[in-house]
């Protein structure tokens, strides 16, 4: 099985910094797998709602989650800081896929990365729908450049 | 590339069930994304210490996680209680991927399928280690199920 690529800083365009916390870590001192997934979780709606202008309450439109995936390569422990960062893989009319590295703060090479994939579907009708222009060009801002 | 939605839960070796409770639901009604890769980490670690036996408090060796992933195919929602499945996928030197379903009460078609990945390390030196014969040969127990 061959590793994945070690994932590096100048490989996204967006950061969160966000303090782990001591329910994060496991009975090994370390946080636990499924923790990263909610840091994923957390950077992509602050995101959008940063930059996209997301109303998560009343906004027409909802983003469903329906890929999420990562690989742990070294571990993260409270009370470490950690720098959430993310970039567009694919932006596509309803689905978009964001592409996260967690790493401790101030190193260069990424603790875990992964990817997690949304469709943006009508809140009422549950069908997906265009994502709208604002949400858009926010992604648009943060794709990922095509490596040589 | 797999039809994941034509998983069932009697093409797995080890089942379990699992009760959702109300914080697992998020603002949005339903499971939180979180809360399925929660319980495909809790069949994981329920298959490690029965039938695998591994004790994760005094085995010489444990597994940790490489990798996990997670389809999400429909909603799963509080009060409902979900089946998890799982069957062993590759078995290499050191490492297995075992295969994994989330079914939704009464439903017949998986809410979610995915994967989880375990590495089996040294706990003194924590560099990976061949996986134990016994355990080898549990884990080859509850592999694939012929269809």
């Amino acid at each position: 099985m061959a590793p994945p690529k070690a994932e590096t800083r100048d490989d996204y365009k967006y950061f969160l910094n966000l303090q782990t916390r001591w329910m994060d870590n496991d009975l090994y001192g370390h946080v636990n797998n499924v923790t990263y997934y909610s840091y994923f979780d957390t950077v992509v709606n602050y995101f959008l709602i940063e930059k996209g202008g997301l109303d998560i309450h009343k906004a027409s439109i909802i983003g469903v989650v329906v890929e999420s995936h990562c690989n742990f390569s070294r571990s993260v422990a409270y009370p470490d800081m950690i720098e959430c960062g993310l970039r567009v893989g694919h932006l596509g009319n309803s689905s978009v896929r964001y592409e996260v590295g967690i790493f401790k703060s101030g190193e260069t090479i990424a603790s875990a990365a992964g990817h997690f994939v949304h469709v943006f579907v009508d809140r009422e009708s549950n069908t997906p729908v265009a994502i709208p222009k604002e949400i858009r060009d926010a992604m648009s801002g943060i794709v990922a450049e095509a490596k040589s | 590339m797999s039809n994941y939605l034509a998983w069932r839960v009697e093409d797995f070796a080890f089942q379990t069930d699992i009760p959702t409770r109300w914080g697992d639901n998020d603002m949005l009604g339903h499971l939180n994304n979180v809360v399925y890769n929660r319980m495909i980490e809790t069949i994981v670690v329920r298959f490690t210490m029965n039938p695998l036996k591994i004790n994760w408090y005094t085995d010489p060796s444990y597994p940790v996680v490489v990798e996990s992933l997670c389809r999400f195919h429909r909603s799963l929602s509080f009060p409902e209680t979900v089946t998890a499945c799982l069957r062993a996928g590759r078995i290499g030197s050191t490492s297995v991927t075992y295969e994994i379903g989330l079914f939704g009460e009464g439903n017949v078609m998986p809410a979610a399928t995915g994967h989880f990945i375990h590495v089996f390390i040294d706990r003194d030196t924590q560099k990976s280690i061949t996986i134990p014969d016994d355990i080898r040969s549990r884990i080859e127990a509850h592999g694939n199920i012929a269809v």
